[in-house]
């Protein structure tokens, strides 16, 4: 693979093994890093079809192509196709790459598991996406399974409930072994406080995924037990309580949402100083702006029920709270905004998916503001201004940051450049689509459209057919990305070791492509 | 190497502890409610004791009922309203009828509105503390007595007392 192992002074090692095998029993965490971002590709672009039936239907007002029940199972299976099979997998996937080569470490701490995380998540998507060609079709009760409804369902029902508890073994052994290799095989003289930023935000990420996701089983593992073995959990004629599954769910829900847009902000943090040649402004209180968001992220989840019937001191509690991670959300965009004043800016593709990302996460952190606001909240609820608010923090947000990484890292990890005139061209591309895909959906929600069904009053129509439109050239753009990793990968120029001038951290010390062993003598940070 | 043990054992303890605690969430949810009187939960055993020291405070109760999941019962009060006096005991009755030809079970979920007033409004007999079991065609008094508590909250005019009815002939008959 490459001749830079043997410039090692004590060779004892050996390449990766060739064939298939190579991927089925690597240990190695540059190759389960691919891995999960290859699948995480495919994810998207499985979940990206499920939006594509549903922008079909949407298009005009009326049913045309699927019938309801299908429609349900579409927009359910797309929310769990995005956030199990397509972000987190891809953040686990950049962990995998980056966190070793960042820290300094030769490899993740437990290999081992780290194989077996990766390769849980193959097999319990293929159980989830198997229930579409059931006879009861697939979970069609949205992601969040609320009862009664979800227990309504058919025989997907415990197909979904399985791979849900394979997911959650899958992103907890991810985290275990994050934490284990941050906590324990950092470089000497790298503390905490020196850490790279996003080894910060995954540390924390961590943390926040063993500590929601065990959470999320015990809920599902109630719901299945009700269905089941004649629990009362949720049923009320049996005195149990369904509005108690969705306190329970939002308990993991909302540190989930969290999980999904705390790495973003670590590539973000990443990528703003090097195209800014500044150091990142006020790193420590990106740390502590980060951990806040974490801790605070425990104590909100009753802002998704603010329409159950709670109590007038319930809702401003849970009200003020939320209003109150703006704070350090607010640190962050001001930090990274800062960060770029007066630096000697380039706008190459992964800083223009970066900024991107501050200008519309912000959109979504302040529709999030709005729907925080209980008395506002009553009208917004589950309308499509729901639907605009958390994807423009998914898709402009997290998915823009993932993107970002890999334009970034890709020249790292391939050892070639990618094409920076397609690479600009996709990012027009798909800022241009994911604006004209979402932000409709803004105004339809705040005139009442709801979400979740297929056909629609007519007064929608026209910001729906725009939405549709926009979806569609969202979708296309993407073939665009593969088409430019494609040619990355078959290119024969190889990118210098430190590809980015701007660019710091131990990472591009290391060869391009670097060694398939790196670090096996740790560097020493001053 | 003893560092990287403790890091492990510590986290696998952590998340074993968190899947647990999703299990706790269930107690402490319904403690939370009966402490707090939320979510509108009222009684849901008989009260044995009962103070009648009747005040010169009348209150509307509203009463309504709900048939759950297209269950084959209709379910309605007898007294859509009432004005009671605070502190006096009543009592009004429900009626429930079986539309099938077989024998059924059913079982009513109360509720109070305002949620923070559930508390006074205290069942001295209500047919929501047992289950019912009602024969083809039948219909059925189920019989309610209660008393509103002095404590009532002084501005509090109108209370509801809703009912869900259940038809639970299949948890009964798979028991």
């Amino acid at each position: 693979m490459s001749t830079d192992i043997e410039k090692l002074h004590d060779d004892h090692d050996h390449g990766p093994s060739s064939g298939i095998m190579r991927w089925i029993t690597t240990t190695n965490h540059k190759d389960i890093g691919t891995m999960y971002l290859w699948f995480s590709l495919i994810m998207f672009f499985i979940g990206g079809l499920m939006a594509l039936v549903i922008r079909a239907e949407l298009f005009q007002p009326g049913l045309q192509l699927v019938v309801p029940g299908f429609f349900n199972q579409m927009t359910t299976m797309h929310a769990l196709v995005m956030i199990f099979g397509a972000v987190m997998p891809a953040f686990v996937g950049l962990a995998n790459w980056q966190l070793p080569i960042m820290i300094g470490a030769p490899d993740m701490a437990l290999p081992r598991l780290n194989n077996w995380s990766f390769w849980i998540l193959p097999f319990a998507f293929t159980m989830m996406l198997s229930t579409l060609f059931m006879e009861s079709g697939g979970p069609a009760a949205g992601w969040t399974l609320y009862p009664p409804l979800s227990l309504q369902g058919g025989d997907s029902f415990p197909f979904t409930i399985l791979a849900i508890h394979m997911l959650g073994v899958s992103s907890i052994l991810g985290a275990i072994n994050v934490i284990a290799t941050i906590l324990n095989m950092r470089a000497p003289g790298m503390t905490l406080m020196k850490m790279p930023i996003f080894v910060w935000t995954w540390l924390i990420t961590a943390f926040l995924l063993i500590a929601s996701m065990p959470v999320l089983a015990g809920a599902v593992t109630m719901l299945l037990t009700d269905k089941f073995f004649g629990t009362m959990f949720f049923t009320a004629s049996g005195g149990g309580d369904p509005v108690m599954f969705q306190h329970i769910f939002w308990f993991f829900g909302h540190p989930e949402v969290y999980i999904l847009i705390l790495p973003a902000f670590g590539i973000v943090s990443t990528i703003i100083p090097a195209f800014s040649r500044k150091r990142l402004f006020g790193y420590d209180s990106m740390v502590y702006a980060t951990a806040s968001i974490a801790l605070l992220s425990f104590i909100v989840w009753a802002h998704h029920m603010f329409t159950v019937g709670m109590p007038l001191a319930g809702e401003i509690f849970f009200m003020f709270t939320t209003m109150l991670i703006a704070i350090p959300t607010g640190v962050k965009v001001f930090n990274w905004v800062a960060t770029m004043w007066r630096g000697s800016m380039t706008f190459e593709t992964p800083m223009l998916f970066a900024i991107a990302f501050i200008v519309l996460f912000t959109i979504g952190g302040f529709s999030g503001l709005m729907l925080a606001m209980v008395p506002a909240d009553f009208q917004y609820h589950d309308t499509y201004f729901v639907v605009a608010h958390f994807h423009y923090v998914l898709v402009p947000g997290a998915v823009f940051a993932i993107m970002a990484a890999v334009y970034y890292w890709l020249p790292k990890w391939t050892g070639k450049m990618y094409n920076e005139g397609l690479g600009k061209l996709h990012f027009w591309l798909t800022t241009i689509f994911v604006n004209l895909t979402f932000f409709p959906m803004h105004f339809v929600g705040l005139a009442g459209m709801p979400r979740r069904i297929p056909d629609y009053a007519v007064q929608f129509a026209d910001f729906n057919a725009i939405a549709s439109v926009g979806a569609f050239g969202f979708g296309l753009s993407q073939l665009l990305f593969v088409y430019i990793l494609f040619n990355t990968l078959k290119k024969d120029v190889t990118a210098e070791d430190k590809v980015w001038e701007g660019a710091e951290g131990l990472e591009w010390t290391l060869s391009s492509p670097p060694p398939y062993h790196s670090f096996e003598k740790a560097p020493t940070v001053d | 190497m003893s560092s990287f043990k403790k890091t492990y054992l510590s986290l696998t303890l952590f998340t074993i502890f968190m899947f647990s605690f999703s299990y706790m969430l269930v107690p402490l949810y319904d403690i939370f409610c009966e402490i707090t009187g939320l979510n509108g939960k009222t009684n849901q055993e008989r009260v044995l004791v009962v103070n009648e020291n009747p005040s010169e405070r009348f209150v509307t109760v509203k009463f309504t009922s709900t048939v759950a999941n297209s269950a084959p019962f209709t379910f309605e009060p007898i007294d859509r309203e009432m004005v009671v006096q605070v502190g006096k005991i009543y009592n009004t009755f429900y009626t429930l009828t079986n539309n099938t030809t077989s024998v059924k079970h059913a079982t009513a979920s109360p509720s109070v509105v305002p949620h923070e007033d559930a508390e006074y409004f205290k069942k001295i007999e209500c047919f929501c503390f047992s289950q019912q079991q009602i024969n083809g065609l039948e219909t059925k008094e189920l019989p309610l007595q209660f008393i509103i508590d002095n404590e009532l909250d002084n501005d509090t005019r109108t209370l509801i007392l809703s009912y869900t009815m259940f038809n639970t002939t299949d948890q009964v008959g798979s028991k």
